[in-house]
């Protein structure tokens, strides 16, 4: 990989964080976010933090620039940029560092820039602000700034406002903001989070580009170790407000000290399944399937056209397979997960378990709907918030077993509960007094208490956690083997299509670019599109290439 | 509306029946009802409310253009003063969450709402008009500024609770936006950070709430304008509805409604052009 | 949260909110005193030995506490406080009446509209919108004017009105319960339209509408005495807060307790509303969670 060995320290660190401590004053009691993390960041140079949600990486990003809103508590340590002591300095002392020596891009594009003023006007402002130019002066530079981040069309551009512009161009606008003063320090939070992995390369190829050219250090935050080890040159890893390791890139991923880290590098998906014979009977087929939806204008909302989300796609799941669909954001991947479930209105064949399902009425629907269940990915909307989790997975058997006494049904639960590795006994608690991985869990059990045949999985472990994600993933496997389940695993996430599903099919605008057996699609892929999808989720390598030797 | 029992004509005294007569048919209303209705929206086209039925020598036209422009000017002066002050202390309050003054504003704000203003008129008439008698009572004096002061008061004080309370909402929730810590993260100064960034979006809501703000305040003048005795629309139209003076008050129903329409109309065009979002929609 | 401490019993979003509710001092004080405010409107007239419109001749216009009348007596030496507690039943109920009238419209309009989508949510909303941009009052007024003054018309004409928020409220909610992923898996597991609505749905709603209905009923109780304070509303012998408002406006100089003390019945009474409206929308707006 492209670690820049020529970033070997000078003398002087140009920050310095030395035991920082930060706490929140809530009325719920303190919170201490940070507890006393130490590093250096040297010219040139990029420093990834990495950590998981609530390590606290963010804050301790957003502290170097005083951004922190109250109720915030600095009780100990120091940020000093070029021996400028940054915590409790003066306003006037801060805003002279803010946006001309120090520089930051956030994570939300679309919420980070001013809604209702041009992008033109707002990257002027800190021209105008730091570098005392005119108004016009500042034109002149933005639209230079602009081509040098290159936003297709700079000229049109100018004038345009955020919500014209698309999620990556959004990101370009504000590493052109940033970079406007040309800063010593530019502070990345979770820059490509909300962006497609496609985008992400280009995004971070273009940080990488200009970090050349202006000579800034980059401290970049992150949860994501495959950006990590392709672009940083050094690394801390952070675990509940405390610095559990440092060093360079190379070192750390190859001979991790602490557990902690090998444990986030093993949290990479791995593993691969085996295909099915090929005479395992056939769930569902599908043939040309197609999802069409209305776009509606004027007055009355009468439909002025068709958008075609689905385009033609037939697909073969047999007993045992577990099929991954890959896309970015608009490929109508979930869109037809639906559509087999008849959970939206599609035109085409669909056969699920031998019985012809399109133009299947609702009612005749009912029985089967028991042999096929949705896991989705948002684990806080997918349980309703005003039933006990008990009485969510129970729902379910009332439709499908009115018969069944109310302590057979409770046992059931339990026993699905059990399974997923939940204590029975929290029940009668709501979906809110759980974690992300823990209401997951319950979705999945809600799927399970009915035995289904047949399982769409829509995302199930993007809102999760690596670390979180790998025992989702170990559950979803070990389900499988035990009741022979058949999966539709729908994930943007390649890494885990990669070790969960036998087949793959990529899809893109609604149609299929590339299908087949998942280690064929990942070692030689035939299509550039596909090429390009695998490129940007930079995988990490297998943890048998590591040595994993905790002090 | 006429099927209604009693008429406006219905006096202390019976009329003899051939002067109810000829009175009904001066007035048509002695053809049939769909007649009169044809007739009246025939004549609301060109700007002809009829005659009013009690004020027997004015047509419902003359009436409301004689009270309009006074209803217009305390109608506007309340408006600009509940947005200027409202907006003033709505924001007065958010930068200061949480603190004594905010505390203050809203406690007051929350007053400004909970007593209507027909208990404040006579509050403020009161204290200013009798206990210390600074300004005049009640009356018009032919619109002379110290007969204006109170209900011009009076009619702007909710307004500006409500618009307090509005702002002062809307602009904690955008010091909140990412956007604002953005803005910081480029080093331009707190009151800037307000001025440019926040004060727009804060505003928005308000803005949309001016439509209702007006409807508020015409209401609002009906009332002040009885207790004050001022020869505005809206004491015309609590007589006119007092006496079933039924072309006057659906005159007047339907001139009020042309114009909240019409500020509906202005207020949803001032919008557009602030929000780039609708703009281009 | 934390997994260690676990009870066997889960707290639901709505005790969580309650509890929250009264943690808020403001409406808890609220709450009480509009408990005391409706139950003396309500049973306080059963301790009185006079009549609504008994008149004592030897007290007219005497100021509070003379001959037993702790506020006063009106030009007419009828008793101010049980005057003023008819009122308050007057006000009260108008409240809950036309409170109701209006959540049983709003509820029903927006639910409506919202399930069904399309171009019936686009017609039924534009209705909405058409009738948002009428000076309500006065259409009031104009039905008062039109139907004769019954109580019963205030009632349901000040309920007619005040459905519109309600409506596009529940409408909002709707649609956006509607692409929950919850409301998915329910059609997922084969639960029937009925019964997605009425588990799913409407128990989620309910926590914008019980807001919305609290912000309501100072709304109405307003409107009604506004009426009532221009003669347009409830007719003697009965009376009202606004009527007694307006007959103490019109004797302020001489006998202020006459305006004082009605006027200030429906100021605290709107208060405690206010209040309790602020705090229950702060208890249940998921943002401060």
């Amino acid at each position: 990989m492209n670690v820049h060995t020529s970033a070997t320290a000078p003398a002087l660190p140009i920050l310095t964080i030395d035991d920082l401590h930060i706490d929140f004053a809530l009325h719920t009691g303190t919170v201490q976010a940070v507890r006393g993390i130490s590093f250096e960041l040297y010219k040139g140079e990029t420093l990834a933090l990495v950590g998981e949600s609530g390590s606290g990486k963010s804050i301790t990003a957003q502290s170097i620039l005083q951004l922190l809103p109250e109720p915030v508590r600095y009780t100990q340590g120091s940020i000093q940029y070029q021996q400028q002591e940054l915590i409790g300095a003066s306003t006037t002392a801060i805003r002279k560092v803010r946006g001309d020596r120090i520089a930051m891009i956030f994570q939300e594009p679309m919420t980070s820039l001013n809604p209702l003023q041009s992008i033109e006007h707002q990257v002027a402002e800190v021209l105008i602000e730091h570098k005392g130019m005119t108004r016009r002066q500042a034109a002149a530079r933005v639209l230079e700034l602009f081509q040098l981040v290159e936003i297709p069309d700079p000229k049109r551009r100018l004038k345009a406002y955020p919500h014209e512009l698309s999620g990556g161009q959004r990101q370009r606008v504000m590493i052109a903001m940033a970079l406007a003063c040309e800063p010593d320090i530019l502070i990345a939070d979770e820059p490509t989070t909300a962006l497609d992995v496609t985008i992400q390369a280009q995004v971070m190829a273009l940080l990488k580009g200009l970090q050349h050219k202006f000579g800034m250090a980059i401290l970049f935050i992150t949860h994501d170790l495959g950006v990590v080890h392709q672009f940083a040159d050094r690394v801390c890893v952070m675990r509940k407000g405390q610095l559990v390791e440092q060093g360079i890139t190379e070192a750390v991923f190859s001979q991790p000290q602490h557990p902690y880290t090998c444990e986030l590098l093993d949290s990479e998906p791995s593993g691969n399944k085996p295909p099915v014979s090929q005479d395992a009977p056939v769930i569902l087929d599908a043939k040309q399937v197609q999802v069409e939806f209305p776009i509606r204008a004027g007055f009355l909302g009468r439909v002025v056209n068709q958008f075609r989300a689905v385009d033609g796609i037939s697909l073969t799941l047999r007993q045992g397979q577990t099929v991954g669909i890959v896309g970015e954001s608009g490929s109508g991947k979930s869109t037809l997960g639906k559509a087999l479930l008849k959970l939206l209105d599609g035109h085409g064949d669909i056969h699920f378990d031998g019985i012809q399902i399109d133009g299947l009425e609702p009612l005749a629907m009912r029985p089967l709907r028991r042999k096929m269940q949705v896991v989705f990915q948002d684990p806080f909307g997918s349980l309703s918030p005003r039933m006990t989790i008990g009485e969510i997975i129970a729902e379910g058997l009332k439709v499908h077993e009115p018969l069944m006494r109310p302590d057979q049904r409770d046992e059931a639960v339990c026993a699905a509960l059990e399974e997923v590795a939940i204590s029975p006994a929290s029940r009668n608690r709501y979906p809110h007094e759980f974690s992300g991985g823990q209401r997951q869990r319950i979705a999945i059990a809600r799927a399970m208490v009915l035995k289904p045949k047949f399982l769409l999985l829509d995302e199930p472990t993007s809102a999760l956690d690596r670390s979180v994600q790998v025992r989702v993933i170990e559950l979803l496997r070990e389900l499988q083997d035990k009741h022979k389940l058949t999966y539709l695993f729908i994930s943007h996430d390649l890494a885990v299509v990669r070790a969960l599903s036998d087949h793959v099919m990529v899809m893109r605008t609604g149609e299929v670019v590339e299908q087949g057996p998942t280690e064929e699609i990942f070692n030689c892929p035939q299509q550039a599109y596909t090429r390009e999808l695998i490129a940007a989720a930079c995988p990490l390598g297998s943890s048998a290439e590591r040595a994993c030797n905790p002090a | 509306m006429r099927m209604a029992p009693g008429g406006p004509f219905d006096g202390e005294r019976k009329l003899p029946p051939e002067i109810e007569a000829n009175l009904l048919a001066a007035y048509n209303m002695d053809q049939p009802l769909y007649l009169q209705y044809f007739d009246y929206l025939a004549g609301l086209l060109v700007g002809d409310f009829g005659p009013s039925f009690k004020y027997k020598d004015f047509t419902v036209t003359e009436l409301i253009w004689s009270g309009f422009p006074i209803s217009f000017e305390l109608g506007m002066w309340a408006m600009l003063i509940g947005i200027i002050f409202g907006i003033g202390f709505g924001c007065y309050a958010a930068l200061r969450q949480n603190t004594p003054g905010d505390y203050l504003v809203m406690s007051t704000a929350m007053a400004g709402i909970a007593i209507p203003n027909f208990v404040m008129a006579p509050i403020l008439t009161l204290v200013f008009g009798v206990m210390l008698g600074w300004l005049p009572a009640g009356g018009w004096n032919d619109g002379a500024w110290q007969n204006k002061v109170l209900p011009i008061l009076a009619l702007a004080l909710p307004q500006v609770a409500y618009i307090a309370r509005m702002t002062r909402g809307s602009m904690i929730e955008v010091m909140g936006a990412q956007f604002i810590r953005t803005a910081r993260a480029k080093g331009i100064s707190e009151r800037k950070v307000v001025t440019r960034h926040a004060l727009k979006s804060a505003l928005l809501p308000v803005i949309s709430y001016l439509g209702p703000a007006t409807a508020g305040v015409i209401t609002g003048s009906v009332v002040i304008e009885q207790i004050f005795g001022i020869p505005g629309i809206g004491r015309y139209f609590v007589q006119a509805a007092l006496n079933r003076d039924y072309t006057l008050v659906m005159g007047t129903v339907v001139f009020y409604g042309g114009l909240i329409i019409l500020f509906n109309l202005l207020v949803d065009l001032i919008y557009g052009w602030l929000d780039p979002q609708i703009r281009y929609e | 949260m934390s997994n260690a401490t676990f009870a066997a019993q889960g707290d639901s979003l709505m005790k969580d909110a309650l509890r929250r509710l009264f943690l808020n001092r403001a409406t808890l004080v609220s709450t009480l005193l509009l408990s005391v405010m409706a139950i003396s409107c309500f049973f306080g007239p059963l301790f009185f030995s006079i009549e609504l419109d008994d008149v004592s001749w030897e007290f007219m216009g005497t100021p509070p506490g003379e001959g037993g009348h702790w506020f006063g007596t009106d030009t007419n030496g009828r008793d101010l406080l049980l005057r003023s507690l008819y009122g308050g039943q007057i006000s009260l109920t108008v409240a809950l009446i036309a409170t109701l009238v209006s959540l049983v419209i709003g509820v029903s309009y927006g639910a409506i509209s919202g399930y069904m989508g399309g171009r019936v949510d686009n017609l039924m909303m534009r209705f909405v919108d058409i009738l948002y941009s009428m000076p309500f009052m006065f259409l009031v007024i104009l039905m008062m004017v039109v139907f004769g003054r019954s109580i019963l018309l205030i009632y349901i004409a000040i309920g007619a009105v005040e459905w519109l928020d309600m409506a596009r409220i529940v409408r909002g909610q709707t649609l956006t319960l509607k692409r929950k992923e919850f409301v998915e898996a329910a059609h997922a597991l084969g639960v029937s339209d009925r019964q997605i609505i009425l588990r799913h749905i409407i128990p989620n709603a309910l926590g914008p509408v019980i807001v919305y209905v609290t912000l309501t009923v100072p709304k109405v109780i307003l409107l009604e005495s506004f009426l009532s304070f221009l003669g347009l509303g409830v007719q003697e012998p009965m009376t009202s807060w606004g009527v007694l408002i307006s007959e103490g406006t019109a004797n302020m100089e001489g006998a202020p307790w006459q305006l004082f003390f009605p006027a200030a019945m429906l100021a605290i009474t709107l208060f405690c509303l206010n209040f309790i409206g602020d705090g229950l929308r702060d208890a249940l707006d998921p943002k401060s969670r």
